[in-house]
């Protein structure tokens, strides 16, 4: 499929309906231009991003940019800045081109922008341009504050809500706050930074399947992550999951600057966990190891590809294999989470376990 | 619990590949072909490129050229270049060609089975296989029954003590009814029925595992889907290619053998099929095979059948010899390139709906479709008021190319009559999904090392099948329905046209 063309991004009076007229009137043109009987405008959800203006507009576009050719969607994105006053719109459609057939499909978004002061009006206006009947996706941007007014008022409404713990500065209150949304609004909470590690998971899980990998299960010795500076909240979630999915109980936490450590209780067999910083940046996991008494398995980026490199070792031999990292971006990771979300339970378990790991 | 007590593996919970294939070996049997290198080997790459294969997976190539390890690896490297979906990566090849191995042997040279054993009994060690087999038949068919028989004498179509063995072949499954038979006796011999998977790749398309889908995921089509609203079904096949060199292969097959046997067969059944309680087990393949046993056998056919050749003609302005003409074809051939017939399923659901399957090489355009026409509404209100008579509402299921669904209905014309035109409601997978989807094979391949058998068909279906379609053949070896020829380029004789007409309906345009 090739990439998106924007066919208008122009400023617009902020009234829903002014702008479902200037939609009109777009699609308009583009019949009169002759692409009427080759183009299609399909949306099958509604996907709203929320945050401050100062780097909000450029993740969201950036994921508008591909987004709809997976989800075909209207996008939405209301921001808020202390420099700005009063409310502005501005919109604009998407385009491409299918791989077969020659024909556009095009989707639309809309940027509302409004100065803090005028933020109570954002929500409503929001709630205005959503294409009745389809589902709502939130996509909370920056800081994860759920209960602050624009974002209460849509998760109301909302089927599904992106955050990424990653950019919260304080990952405990951004976890308990998930999780109290969670309970608050049966929303789905979707966690891209918990997206972004389904490949360490799978490759882990890979570890343990059939009667031998049952069998290693009973022979843990050492789960071990190693990130990028600090402890992160990908590396946090991967050891929550471990201990969450495995049933372990958790003793003697010691937090340093860099690193995590602690006792994980399989009955009263000890495993031991580390989460420690390796040297590069950002802060992405590098390597993750698991000991049992006869084996041992290491998946670990390749720091110059896409790559990731799978090693086994058991007694007298071994398996080496390489992979392919799946795409980690925005865009990727929210299209992938659309297509199936069918593991909350298991990341709202995760996340309970990782918040404990911060708290003893 | 404890993780002593674990049963499934429990970090694969939520996640979408939630049961993962055993560490196994997979023999081809004929890796030196075409469908080796073309389908087999890029759906293998495929599926370890997206983390989908297990740790300790291998493949042993069996086949009579005397090659290497290095020598297979480096005509695989080639065929997974050209056909894979997804381009090759050289870092992932070299680590999934770590996995591939070569034994040379003739199909019934018994040492050549011990060589093979032995070799997979190093794998077992070298990748940690686990005695897991999965012997594929990628040869033709005439070699299935002493491949079989072979690895039953060498003792490799017994599982070790917890692992398994499972046999893929691919169709034609028999050239009829006796000769199926017997192959499966022969077969039955080795392997039982559970362990047998039969490839037929319709199955393993999105576009067909949709049709399930469709039906039985929505609740506004279920309702309807029967004799009282159906008028009739159409399945149709039409490609553009002739036989492509394999003249000598389509002699011995036709199209009836070649297609309507399995692929159309299939596709007839997953509309006709009642409702699963689940996919587990046997459920789709026990309602798929009621379907079968509900078709009445074809009483005359000369009437409800049609068979013809092409003749020279112009495919997308290029001319093109006849069948007759091609390399490989006997000049006196009766081999049909096409063929169009009306069965009748007779069943609570679909007693005197007529199913209309036609397939044909040679056709204008390439386009497998399922056509579902509906009755007209019973009272024709609008022509009573000046306006048109409606056109009954057509349900569209493209199953290639350009995949997706489309609903034909009526709609007011503007203006101050009540002018009804035909309108289109029209789903289309490029346009809603934006992903490529898996090849058929990457599907197909990955449910047999999982056991999972569901989407592969069963020796009652097959049976079936031949049992409905043998005497056609016999009664066209005796000169009914007489061949007939089409141009190259046209939707087929005059006969299938004038078939559909006798019933008062028109053949779906494609």
């Amino acid at each position: 499929m090739s990439g998106i063309e924007r066919l208008a991004d122009r400023p617009i009076a902020m009234s829903p309906a002014a702008i479902e007229e200037e939609f009109t009137r777009i699609w308009r043109e583009t019949s009169a231009a002759g692409a009427d009987d080759s183009s299609i405008r399909l949306r099958t959800l509604n996907f709203v991003g929320v945050g401050p203006e100062t780097w909000t507009v450029e993740r969201f576009e950036r994921v508008m940019d591909s987004l709809p050719q997976r989800h075909p969607c209207r996008g939405v994105l209301a921001v808020t800045s202390p420099d700005r006053h009063g409310l502005e719109a501005s919109i604009s459609a998407h385009c491409w081109r299918t791989s077969t057939g020659g024909r556009h499909v095009c989707s639309e978004e809309v940027v509302l922008r409004a100065g803090m002061e005028d933020a109570h009006a954002l929500a409503s206006t929001v709630l205005a341009l959503l294409v009745p009947e389809l589902p709502l996706t939130v996509w909370v941007i920056g800081a994860i504050d759920l209960e602050a007014h624009v974002i209460g008022e849509l998760i109301d409404g909302a089927e599904t809500v992106f955050v990424d713990t990653a950019d919260a500065p304080d990952l405990a209150v951004a976890l308990r706050s998930l999780l109290d949304a969670h309970r608050r609004h049966d929303v789905a909470i979707c966690d891209l930074a918990w997206r972004r590690l389904g490949v360490w998971r799978s490759l882990v899980a890979q570890f343990f399947d059939g009667d031998e990998g049952l069998r290693r299960l009973t022979q843990l010795q050492a789960f071990e992550v190693v990130g990028g500076t600090g402890v992160s909240s990908e590396m946090l979630l991967m050891a929550g999951w471990f201990i969450s999915r495995l049933g372990l109980s958790l003793a003697e936490v010691t937090r340093g600057t860099d690193s995590l450590t602690a006792t994980l209780y399989d009955g009263s067999r000890g495993v031991s966990l580390k989460l420690s910083s390796g040297v590069t940046e950002p802060a992405r996991i590098r390597e993750v190891k698991v000991r049992t008494s006869e084996a041992e398995f290491v998946v670990q980026t390749h720091p110059e590809s896409n790559h990731m490199h799978v090693r086994e070792e058991w007694p007298g031999d071994s398996d080496r294999r390489t992979v392919e990292q799946v795409p980690i971006d925005d865009a990727s990771v929210v299209a992938e989470a659309l297509d199936d979300a069918s593991d909350l339970p298991v990341f709202i378990e995760a996340a309970q376990a990782a918040l404990a790991l911060l708290r003893d | 619990m404890t993780l002593k007590e674990a049963a499934v593996n429990p970090l694969r919970a939520g996640m979408r590949v939630n049961r993962a294939a055993d560490s196994c070996a997979v023999v081809v049997f004929g890796a030196t072909g075409d469908l080796t290198a073309r389908k087999l080997m890029p759906a293998l790459y495929n599926l370890a490129r997206e983390r989908l294969l297990p740790g300790g997976f291998s493949v042993v190539g069996f086949a009579r050229r005397d090659w290497t390890d290095e020598q297979f690896r480096a005509v695989m490297k080639e065929g997974v270049a050209k056909f894979s979906r997804e381009p090759l990566q050289e870092e992932l090849w070299e680590s999934f060609a770590r996995g591939l191995h070569y034994v040379s042997g003739t199909f019934d040279d018994a040492q050549a089975y011990a060589r093979l054993g032995e070799r997979l009994g190093k794998q077992d060690h070298a990748h940690g296989s686990a005695g897991n087999r999965l012997f594929y038949l990628a040869t033709p068919p005439d070699a299935y029954a002493m491949i079989a028989q072979r690895l039953g004498e060498a003792r490799l179509a017994t599982p070790q003590q917890g692992s398994w063995t499972r046999l893929v072949i691919e169709k034609p499954y028999g050239r009829d009814l006796p000769s199926a038979r017997q192959l499966d006796s022969s077969i039955g011999q080795v392997f039982r029925e559970r362990f047998i998977y039969r490839i037929d790749h319709y199955l393993g398309k999105e576009t067909v595992q949709n049709i399930m889908v469709f039906r039985f995921g929505n609740g506004i089509f279920e309702p309807v889907w029967n004799r009282r609203y159906v008028d009739n079904v159409q399945v149709s096949v039409a490609e553009t290619v002739g036989v492509e060199g394999r003249g000598g292969y389509y002699e011995e097959s036709g199209a009836l053998r070649d297609m309507v046997q399995n692929h159309l067969m299939q596709v007839l059944a997953l509309v006709a099929m009642e409702p699963v309680a689940s996919f587990r087990g046997d459920a789709v393949r026990d309602e798929k095979a009621k379907v079968f046993h509900a078709i009445k056998p074809i009483e005359d056919v000369s009437r409800d059948t049609v068979r013809a050749q092409y003749s020279a003609g112009a495919i997308l302005g290029q001319m093109v010899p006849g069948y007759r003409e091609e390399t490989g074809v006997a000049p006196d051939s009766r081999t049909e390139t096409y063929t169009a017939m009306k069965l009748e399923v007779e069943n609570w659901r679909w007693s005197g709906v007529p199913f209309y399957l036609r397939v044909g090489k040679r056709m204008p355009k390439r386009a497998t479709e399922v056509a579902i026409t509906f009755k007209t509404a019973p009272l024709q209100l609008f022509r009573q008021m000046g306006g048109d008579n409606p056109t009954p509402n057509l349900l569209v299921l493209r199953i290639q190319p350009d995949e997706g669904i489309s609903l034909r209905f009526g709609a007011k014309v503007p203006g101050t009559r009540y002018d009804v035109r035909p309108v289109n409601m029209d789903f289309r997978y490029g346009s809603s999904f934006g992903v490529a989807p898996p090849e058929a094979y990457e599907r197909l391949l990955l449910d047999a090392m999982l056991g999972d058998s569901t989407l592969f068909t069963r020796w009652d279906g097959v049976e079936a099948a031949w049992e409905l379609l043998t005497p056609v053949l016999d009664a066209w070896a005796d000169g009914a329905s007489p061949i007939k020829q089409y141009e190259a380029g046209s939707w087929g004789p005059d006969a299938a046209r004038e078939m559909i007409e006798r019933d008062g309906r028109d053949w779906h345009r494609m």
